[in-house]
């Protein structure tokens, strides 16, 4: 397993509730495994818990196991073996940037640097991080200057400019106009013939289209785990607030358990 | 007004990143160490003189705006009211000097070459990328402000008009201001961590700031100068 959780609790030090509640799970290698729940349902927290984020960084108390290829990712030994493996992508650009580039080639370098790469294999891997997210022709502009959507392009090329095991994808298309976001999306599955996704996001219409499962949070808590048609397609999702808007449109139009999700599906159903 | 790095191949960007950190440190020394008014504004010259040489003299600019409402308080208070306008110009020259050199270090040194130089001497990543985030912290904050300003302005804020008005526009501005920094803090560091700014491992630099002979010489008479000073200071 790339990921193991074993009634993992977490709770953050000025909260009164657990943003986790004894969760357990395990994520294979390889494809999009999208975490989804109304806000508030600990999808990022269960993110940095991965990461080892929680409690490393964020403070705050954590019950149970957490291993990430093959370490607990909050132990000093731990971080030291997921360095550069496990990458995050947070919802706002601006507040990733390193802060010590001054153009997007040397912002999408910094990772690589930092885990101290030879200087020709970080040209590299910046070229082809670049042209991934089809920014090449910005590696020359200050990063400052760049739109929400761009930046947020640049800060995906700087994770994948690591090379790392697995993606943790916190809504990765919220700064994105529709149709860089679809792009983002349909890239996904690419990237998961190689590595392991794990994409937390509200964005269900697009997500339901990319992900192999779905983990339904709510209150920190798992409720559902399964293949997306039946997890999302439940009126259990429907009352969590995390379904798609073919399946909240059905719901309400009358259909039964499991709801079509997507609009072919839709038109499959009704068709009958 | 722009207060951060200005790209540019002049005599400061050229140089070694510790030299013209070097510099502003001298220059601090030197503005409280020489008497004023002569001292102070013998090294604001010596810095325009520096700055021109180094094709920067929009930094001139920029310093003059900021140093303005010092020498203006500075004179009323103590030249107006106080009857010493030496004081007045000490005072505000070592102000003038001490910004001056600031923005010049600000705008002529890249921050990463600065964080490469600082590991070069075996500082460890954080306290050197603390030091350089700290000098660009200061454009993301005028950025941020511009664009908290323009907010509450279409939110119907009056931000010219009398002075007690414009005093009264400053807390819908900084508390916004400072809460979102301080929010962004969080999320900042969670992004730094997982692109291995915590790693034990030795970064590499990706253009390592050559230290030429000139650079250390400039380091050592930099140095003896405020040295210098310092003895003579002591025995005038």
């Amino acid at each position: 397993m790339t990921v193991r959780l074993e009634a993992v609790s977490f709770r953050y030090p000025t909260a009164g509730v657990d943003a986790l509640r004894d969760v357990t799970l395990e994520f294979a290698p390889g494809g999009v495994h999208l975490v989804t729940g109304r806000l508030g349902a600990g999808c990022s927290t269960l993110l940095l818990a991965i990461a080892g984020l929680a409690p490393h960084v964020t403070g705050g108390t954590r019950l149970g196991s957490v291993i990430t290829l093959g370490q607990d990712p909050a132990t000093e030994e731990g971080r030291g073996a997921v360095a550069g493996r496990v990458g995050l992508l947070l919802p706002t650009p601006w507040t990733q940037l390193s802060g010590m580039a001054h153009t997007v080639a040397e912002e999408v370098a910094f990772g690589p640097a930092n885990l101290g790469w030879e200087r020709e294999r970080i040209r590299g891997a910046v070229r082809e991080a670049l042209r991934l997210v089809d920014l090449e022709d910005l590696a020359g502009r200050d990063p400052g200057t760049l739109s929400g959507g761009e930046l947020q392009r640049v800060i995906f090329a700087a994770v994948a400019a690591m090379d790392p095991d697995i993606y943790l994808l916190d809504e990765p298309a919220m700064e994105l106009d529709p149709e860089a976001a679809g792009a983002m999306y349909r890239f996904l599955p690419a990237l998961a013939r190689r590595k392991t996704v794990i994409l937390a996001t509200t964005d269900l219409d697009r997500a339901v289209l990319v992900a192999g499962r779905v983990v339904l949070l709510d209150a920190g808590h798992v409720i559902d785990d399964g293949d997306p048609a039946s997890v999302l397609g439940a009126l259990r999702a429907v009352e969590a607030g995390a379904t798609t808007t073919v399946a909240r449109i059905a719901q309400r139009a009358g259909a039964q358990s499991p709801l079509p999700l997507t609009v072919p599906a839709a038109v499959a159903r009704f068709a009958r | 007004m722009t207060l951060g790095y200005l790209p540019g191949s002049g005599l400061l960007h050229r140089s070694h990143p510790l030299t013209t950190a070097t510099l502003a440190a001298v220059v601090s020394v030197l503005a409280f160490l020489l008497p004023g008014p002569a001292g102070p504004g013998m090294l604001v010259l010596a810095l325009c003189v520096i700055a021109v040489a180094a094709g920067m003299r929009r930094v001139l600019l920029t310093s003059a705006a900021f140093s303005a409402p010092f020498w203006a308080f500075l004179i009323l208070i103590h030249g107006v009211i106080g009857g010493d306008f030496a004081t007045a110009a000490a005072l505000a020259g070592r102000i003038t000097a001490i910004l001056t050199v600031f923005l010049l270090l600000l705008g002529s040194v890249h921050p990463g070459r600065l964080v490469d130089a600082m590991l070069q001497r075996g500082l460890p990543f954080g306290l050197a990328y603390l030091l350089a985030a700290t000098l660009q912290a200061v454009p993301q904050l005028q950025q941020r402000a511009a664009a908290i300003l323009a907010a509450q302005r279409c939110r119907g804020l009056r931000v010219g008009g009398s002075l007690w008005r414009r005093a009264r526009a400053v807390v819908p501005l900084a508390v916004p201001l400072v809460l979102g920094a301080l929010a962004e803090v969080d999320e900042r560091a969670l992004a730094l961590e997982t692109r291995g700014a915590g790693s034990e491992t030795r970064r590499t630099a990706l253009e390592p700031p050559l230290d030429r002979p000139g650079d250390r010489a400039a380091r050592w008479l930099l140095l003896a100068t405020v040295v210098g000073a310092a003895v003579w200071r002591l025995l005038t």
